[in-house]
């Protein structure tokens, strides 16, 4: 098993450089509506998820606990104005549920804005929110979220399931990149973020433990750092992690001094937003897959002790 | 790296040998090796290197099926196993896959030992008893299944249904981790190496339900076929397969 503390390692450096680029963390309000107000809320959405968790396990030092609560409070104060960003996304597209997606770890971390709420509520009684056409996996998170928030999701999650890829049990040897996101993002839905391991079936339980290594030594020997970190975030969700020792050191040797994880292989050049851009994704991975190892690698501590 | 003119034409002759054992495969007739009719030109040195190449799958059909070989192809055949005895600190597969040469080759060839014209003692195997199983065992066990698999690949002319040996004993104890070795070698399109392994999981208990062997040995085939290398080992799993179905 790999040492703890490097994978913790891997999370407190993220988060350093996170915050190093927090004014990477930027809305467009004046951007073309071609491109749409909500294309750059993606980040923050998922910035405050993976602080979510990061508070929720427990296992941050007091470092990068403090810096997860600085870079909640910099995103929700100017990012999103206090939320008002998300009531203006709302406004301006709707039936779109990315302001909704982004609120919710931000509510969950007490953060408020009552109109957001409103809006939801509504939006949340019309068919055409519950008709929205959004593929298997993202339809199962919408309606994770909407169990969190406090909501009946129209579309229960057992529904759903078994319309995503990964419930099927398909041929694991015709992964490709694009279908390992959707395995990835399905065992984080089901798990609602690796809080609850026990919310994956035990057909795909079984289906993982058998076929995600040879995903992860696949991805690492590719350089692919941003799938290679959702894939060891699945491997921390399974109930008997591996914890692969070789992945874990390919993985932080693959960060920079300062913390960023490049996406693919090394890091890209150009305009500081640019780079951000490329690099804030797999370096909030990073994150997310340290902080759910490093409790993992504890938990199991505590076992072999006890 | 540019391939030198002597290699070329070694791979070349695999794969002619390969292609007459696909056809055999497929037809059930006797394998017509091509090109290894002239072993006194200086070509006839290439046909020996290739029959080794292939090893004991060049006589596979004859094994599979009730037909006996070819006098000139069995000729061939035991030529090259005494002209390439594996030294004493050779690699484990150079061993393995010289000992399914020389046990093929006691199956199939009737005629007596010193009918031979050249010496045919020991043929790499310990003196008194040319078909005791070489002396290396454990490297497999001690493998990752990545390593696992591209040794078996290596032996897949080992794979052989009803047939019993220490590398089919380490295979069998495996049959997680040659499946895991399989998705890797079709991920990285090592055709050559998936087929090996495919033909490994056919014979073994235990693989897992959800790696779809069957339409990956056709997937393996329809992507890498065109190498006859490839097609041998896809053909021999599905004649493993239909066999073992009926026994």
């Amino acid at each position: 098993m790999t040492d703890t503390r490097l994978m913790h390692t891997v999370g407190v450096r993220a988060l350093e450089w996170l915050w190093a680029h927090r004014d990477g963390f930027r809305l467009e309000p004046d951007v073309d509506p071609e491109v749409g107000f909500l294309e750059r809320f993606k980040p923050v959405g998922e910035l405050a998820l993976i602080c979510r968790v990061l508070f929720r396990e427990g296992v941050a030092g007091s470092r990068q606990a403090e810096l997860a609560r600085k870079l909640l409070d910099h995103t929700w104060r100017h990012t999103l104005d206090g939320g008002r960003m998300l009531v203006r996304g709302q406004r301006i597209e709707p039936l779109s549920p990315i302001p909704f997606e982004v609120y919710l770890p931000y509510k969950e971390l007490g953060y408020s804005e009552p109109e957001v709420e409103r809006a939801t509520v509504l939006y949340h009684r019309l068919e055409s929110w519950a008709a929205l056409e959004l593929d298997p996996t993202r339809r199962l998170g919408l309606s994770a979220f909407q169990r969190r928030f406090g909501l009946t999701p129209r579309m229960p999650e057992a529904d759903i399931v078994g319309s995503t890829w990964l419930a099927r049990t398909p041929e694991p040897w015709t992964v490709s990149g694009h279908i390992a996101y959707d395995v990835t993002h399905t065992v984080f839905h089901l798990t609602d973020w690796g809080e609850h391991p026990d919310g994956l079936p035990p057909d795909i339980v079984d289906y993982l433990a058998m076929w995600l290594p040879v995903w992860i030594d696949d991805w690492l020997d590719l350089e692919r750092w941003d799938l290679l970190g959702e894939l060891l975030v699945v491997d921390a969700c399974l109930p008997r992690p591996t914890l692969d020792e070789r992945a874990w050191e390919g993985f932080a040797a693959a960060q920079q001094p300062d913390g960023a994880m490049p996406a693919m292989r090394t890091m890209p050049e150009g305009e500081p937003d640019e780079v951000f851009d490329m690099v804030y994704h797999p370096t909030l991975v990073a994150a997310f897959a340290s902080v759910l190892a490093t409790s993992r690698a504890l938990t199991e501590l505590t076992h072999a002790t006890s | 790296m540019e391939q030198s003119g002597t290699s070329a034409l070694l791979q070349g002759a695999v794969q002619d040998l390969a292609s007459d054992v696909v056809s055999a495969l497929r037809g059930g007739d006797h394998v017509r090796m091509s090109g290894t009719g002239a072993m006194d030109d200086l070509e006839g040195s290439f046909a020996l290197a290739a029959v080794r190449v292939l090893g004991a799958d060049l006589l596979l059909p004859h094994v599979l099926f009730p037909t006996p070989p070819a006098p000139e192809a069995l000729a061939v055949f035991r030529r090259t196993v005494e002209a390439f005895p594996p030294r004493a600190d050779a690699a484990p597969t150079v061993k393995w896959s010289h000992w399914a040469m020389s046990r093929t080759l006691m199956r199939l060839d009737t005629s007596p030992v010193d009918t031979s014209p050249v010496d045919t003692s020991p043929v790499g195997a310990p003196a008194g008893n040319p078909t005791a199983e070489p002396d290396v065992a454990g490297w497999l066990d001690e493998a990752t299944w990545q390593v696992l698999t591209h040794q078996l690949a290596v032996l897949a002319p080992l794979a052989v249904l009803g047939e019993d040996c220490a590398v089919a004993r380490a295979a069998q104890r495996r049959p997680v981790d040659v499946a895991r070795g399989f998705v890797r070698a079709v991920r990285r399109r090592d055709w050559q190496q998936a087929a090996g392994a495919g033909r490994w999981l056919t014979l073994l208990d235990g693989v897992p339900e959800t790696l779809g062997l069957e339409a990956g040995l056709d997937f393996v085939e329809l992507m890498g076929g065109s190498d006859p290398r490839v097609a041998l080992q896809v053909q021999a799993a599905r004649v493993m397969r239909a066999a073992g179905a009926l026994v």
